[in-house]
């Protein structure tokens, strides 16, 4: 990934009245990265972008895009389109001339615009549809239009405000992968909103996980999921197994934790002080573990209990495992692979699974 | 404010906006209620010669407001609810008074039942005096029902038709629905409309002139001020005494409705029909209508038959010479004039209006709440108020240079700016903020979005606005009695000229040429109008 920071955003404050949306924000986003902003409604993620945006001025900081100081500039000179959740293609023109419109502000010649346009049309998958009126377009049809209209005029930054979330989970999915295809073949930065996490987790480079108007972490996907700094990152991102545990022993790269009545040593977290003694939770994802009928061969932590509910999901099988007092999330893969378990069972789970989480 | 100082040009839009509102809304109106001075103010009401009219113009308020709201009431309800026949005749004949003078019913009615009148004097041998206080009541309440109507039946067909399906569907009769739901859920509404119609009665001059003989109402009392003593002071006293009761009338109204019009919320049609009413109930709704329909069309007949014949009702033989006459000489200047003050000022208003309304709404700017207020209260000011703020103003010998068609056209203009104010900012409630948003992403300045994506989609706003201010322009007369000049006489001046010389074949004449003015510049409106309606509307 390229290096250089291209959006910086740095100790950023908006307030709406006596609310604050966004509380002293700090991040960077890559040249190139396709960047998202995650979190639930209300955690201050849209109106970030929209800072950027320059549809909203800060209370306090200030907004960077390529090392350029922007708080002054109107939003028309920003270079940063927009893609909005509900795509605010103009009702009034064709989506020829919607997708003409950035060019057309900009004064760019007609043979060039017209090329451009054709070139961003069949770019998105719309040849041919350039006479159609928005309103004789699918969801799917118009957020490429929104898409469309945006990229044609190259702006430095895309920002994205939750194009997806209206349409069907089916299209979601698939304009999923197209979003990203896009953005790797363009190499363009991307700043990106959703509350979903899944969507965050399969396009971006990068996340910022927001609530309550702070980032409450960074990092890539794979360190977001499996590495969460507090319970709430740990519990908002994808389901998750929160066990009170404490610490009993520290060593070089491992840990020693004991659960109701159940002792391990599990992986020490690089970025977090530990101390012995400490409260903290035990973080563990329902596919990290191996269930199996009970008497199975035990490999690495082993807990025994038994099936209290379970769920068919279609690609796995969701149990709930009851263990000493407590329930344990588990996901078996490919549940048509052999009968759906009932009774005692023995769950198994390797130590390098389990992140530990400060209370 | 910042996003202000970033793009000047807005700045400077704005900046004329406020300008010319304080020039030509605020600063008139000033004149008028300074004029008399603390003294003057004083004197004048020790002399205590507006207690009468005062009185007077309650009395008259209160008797014309109750009478025209129920029959108004009766129209409406028939209109929305029943299941009656002829209702688009009935609609039709509904519209006709709109765009006709109000004043004009008073001309038919001295034509009817005046003490030569056809009916009172052809019929009966009477020559009973029509004038005085019952003559006003009857004729304003004929005058002013078919406002009453359309602005409560604008009020009923917004309720919603699935909660009356759901309380027949419990087991309320047709009557209980309408008492226990129907009527709670549109009182705000229904006490909005009779404030509006209250404000009309309160402000009419033409009728109370014509029809009042010794009853002197404030708006004449203010008028007869000037043009019989040339006392300005006493006459801006009156006019403020007008003023602040049309403005408390005004306040009160927007509290119940929060500022809404009847011509810019366009009744959107429910999609379920609402619960039948019974068939006999139907049957009372359709001759009640009748009647009253039958009403209107003795009114405009009268003066129709007036208008064709040489000397209705002696001389019944057909002419044409009282339109010859309409459409000579200064006659005819006056028809022209109408018709280009008119369309200049309800076109320079309803985008005036429009882009003070995107000012305004969509800004973020310290005091654009005062400027809201400002674009609203012409509606609340009398027409007589407006134009001696007019004249104190700006009738001035330094500016004697300018054509005296500004002033009239500027005083229509401005008088008018809440009409397509409220358009704008109905319009505007529609449109979602981000597809403004989306032409800025894309380069396109404030300014620029406005014209290329705001005012392209308020069409409709534009419209009500133009064609509403069009009406009230061809149709006022107390705003342009204090305005006007030998060249710049207007139809409703000469109509009410022409009443008072008892001239009847070329009053009829006139107003029926006004009222086919009207008619015709709108149809032609309406085709021009088309093709630019094609617009691709509503995203999905």
């Amino acid at each position: 990934m390229p290096e250089t920071a291209h959006v910086q955003v740095s100790h950023l404050t908006k307030r709406f009245g006596g609310v604050t949306a966004v509380d002293d924000v700090t991040f960077d986003v890559p040249k190139g990265a396709f960047a998202t902003l995650l979190g639930p409604s209300g955690c201050g993620k849209t109106t970030t972008l929209r800072v950027i945006a320059g549809f909203y001025d800060p209370d306090a900081g200030d907004i960077r895009i390529g090392g350029r100081r922007v708080n002054d500039l109107p939003a028309h000179r920003r270079g940063t389109a927009m893609v909005f959740q509900d795509y605010a293609l103009f009702p009034h023109m064709t989506v020829r001339d919607n997708v003409a419109y950035g060019l057309r502000v900009a004064r760019v010649k007609a043979n060039e615009r017209d090329r451009r346009v054709n070139e961003t049309l069949a770019f998105v998958g719309l040849q041919g549809m350039g006479e159609r009126w928005p309103n004789q377009l699918s969801g799917g049809q118009q957020q490429r239009v929104a898409v469309a209209r945006a990229l044609v005029i190259e702006p430095q930054v895309l920002l994205l405000d939750e194009p997806l979330s209206n349409l069907d989970a089916k299209l979601r999915e698939q304009l999923r992968v197209e979003l990203r295809t896009m953005q790797r073949r363009l190499g363009m930065t991307f700043v990106y909103v959703t509350h979903d996490q899944e969507e965050a987790l399969s396009l971006s480079d990068w996340i910022a996980v927001m609530n309550q108007g702070r980032v409450e972490q960074a990092g890539d996907p794979w360190e977001i999921y499996y590495h969460p700094r507090t319970a709430f990152l740990a519990d908002f991102v994808g389901a998750v197994n929160l066990v009170p545990a404490r610490v009993t022993e520290l060593a070089d790269g491992a840990v020693t934790v004991t659960f109701g009545p159940h002792r391990a040593a599990v992986r020490r977290p690089r970025e977090t002080a530990l101390s012995v003694g400490q409260d903290v939770r035990l973080c563990v994802r329902p596919e990290s573990f191996t269930i199996a009928a009970a008497g199975a061969v035990p490999n690495g932590i082993t807990l025994s209990g038994s099936v209290a509910r379970r769920a068919f999901l279609g690609d796995t099988m969701r149990y709930w495992v009851k263990v000493d007092d407590r329930e344990w999330i588990v996901d078996q893969p490919d549940p048509g692979a052999g009968a759906p378990l009932d009774g005692p069972v023995s769950l198994s789970l390797r130590p390098e699974r389990v992140h530990v989480i400060p209370d | 404010m910042r996003s202000l100082r970033r793009e000047p040009a807005l700045l400077l839009a704005l900046l004329a906006v406020i300008v010319l509102v304080l020039l030509f809304v605020v600063y008139p109106q000033v004149q008028v209620g300074v004029a008399p001075g603390f003294s003057g103010y004083l004197s004048f009401l020790e002399g205590g010669t507006w207690r009468i009219p005062l009185q007077n113009s309650l009395k008259v308020t209160a008797l014309s407001t109750t009478t025209a709201v129920l029959l108004g009431f009766v129209y409406a309800y028939a209109m929305v609810y029943s299941q009656m026949r002829w209702k688009a005749f009935f609609n039709l004949i509904g519209i006709l008074p709109l765009l006709s003078p109000p004043f004009v019913v008073a001309a038919s009615y001295l034509l009817l039942f005046g003490n030569r009148g056809i009916i009172t004097y052809g019929v009966f041998g009477q020559s009973p005096n029509p004038y005085g206080i019952t003559g006003i009541w009857g004729v304003q309440t004929i005058a002013f029902f078919p406002f009453a109507y359309q602005l409560i039946a604008d009020v009923l067909s917004r309720s919603d038709a699935r909660m009356e399906q759901a309380a027949r569907n419990l087991g309320a009769s047709p009557w209980r629905v309408f008492w226990t739901v129907t009527l709670p859920l549109s009182r705000p509404g229904l006490a909005a409309a009779i404030l509006t119609t209250a404000i009309y009665v309160l402000e009419d001059f033409g009728n109370p002139q014509l029809l009042g003989g010794l009853v002197t109402v404030l708006p004449t009392q203010a008028y007869s001020l000037i043009s019989g003593f040339g006392d300005y002071t006493s006459a801006a006293a009156v006019c403020t005494i007008l003023l602040l009761l049309a403005l408390g009338l005004y306040v009160a109204k927007i509290r119940l409705d929060g500022g809404r019009s009847f011509v810019t919320i366009s009744g959107r049609a429910s999609s379920m029909p609402r619960p039948p009413v019974p068939a006999a109930l139907s049957w009372a709704c359709f001759v009640g209508c009748l009647a009253l329909a039958g009403l209107i069309l003795l009114v405009y007949g009268t003066l129709l038959v007036s208008a064709l014949t040489f000397a209705f009702p002696y001389n019944l033989r057909l002419t044409i010479e009282h339109f010859q006459y309409v459409a000579t000489g200064s006659n005819g200047d006056a028809l022209r004039n109408t018709l280009f003050f008119s369309a200049a000022a309800a076109a320079i208003s309803a985008v005036f209006a429009l882009f003070a309304g995107w000012l305004v709404q969509r800004g973020e700017w310290p005091g654009r709440r005062l400027l809201d207020f400002l674009l609203i209260m012409p509606a609340a000011i009398p027409g007589i108020f407006f134009g001696i703020g007019y004249l104190t103003a700006f009738n001035q010998p330094w500016l004697d240079w300018v054509d005296r068609s500004w002033l009239i056209v500027l005083a229509l203009v401005f008088w008018n700016i809440p009409v397509g104010y409220q358009a704008a900012a109905a319009g505007l409630r529609q449109i979602d903020r981000s597809i403004e948003e989306a032409a800025t992403s894309l380069g396109a300045s404030k300014l620029r979005g406005f014209w290329d994506v705001v005012r392209p989609m308020l069409g409709g706003s534009l419209r009500v606005g133009f064609v509403t201010t069009f009406v009230r322009a061809v149709t006022t007369l107390s705003l342009v009695i204090f305005l006007f000049t030998p060249p710049t006489t207007v139809a409703t001046i000469r109509i009410y000229q022409l009443v008072n010389d008892l001239d009847w074949g070329g009053a009829a004449a006139f107003t029926v040429a006004d009222i086919s003015l009207a008619i015709v510049a709108l149809v032609v409106f309406a085709f021009l109008a088309r093709g630019r309606l094609v617009l691709g509307a509503a995203r999905a």
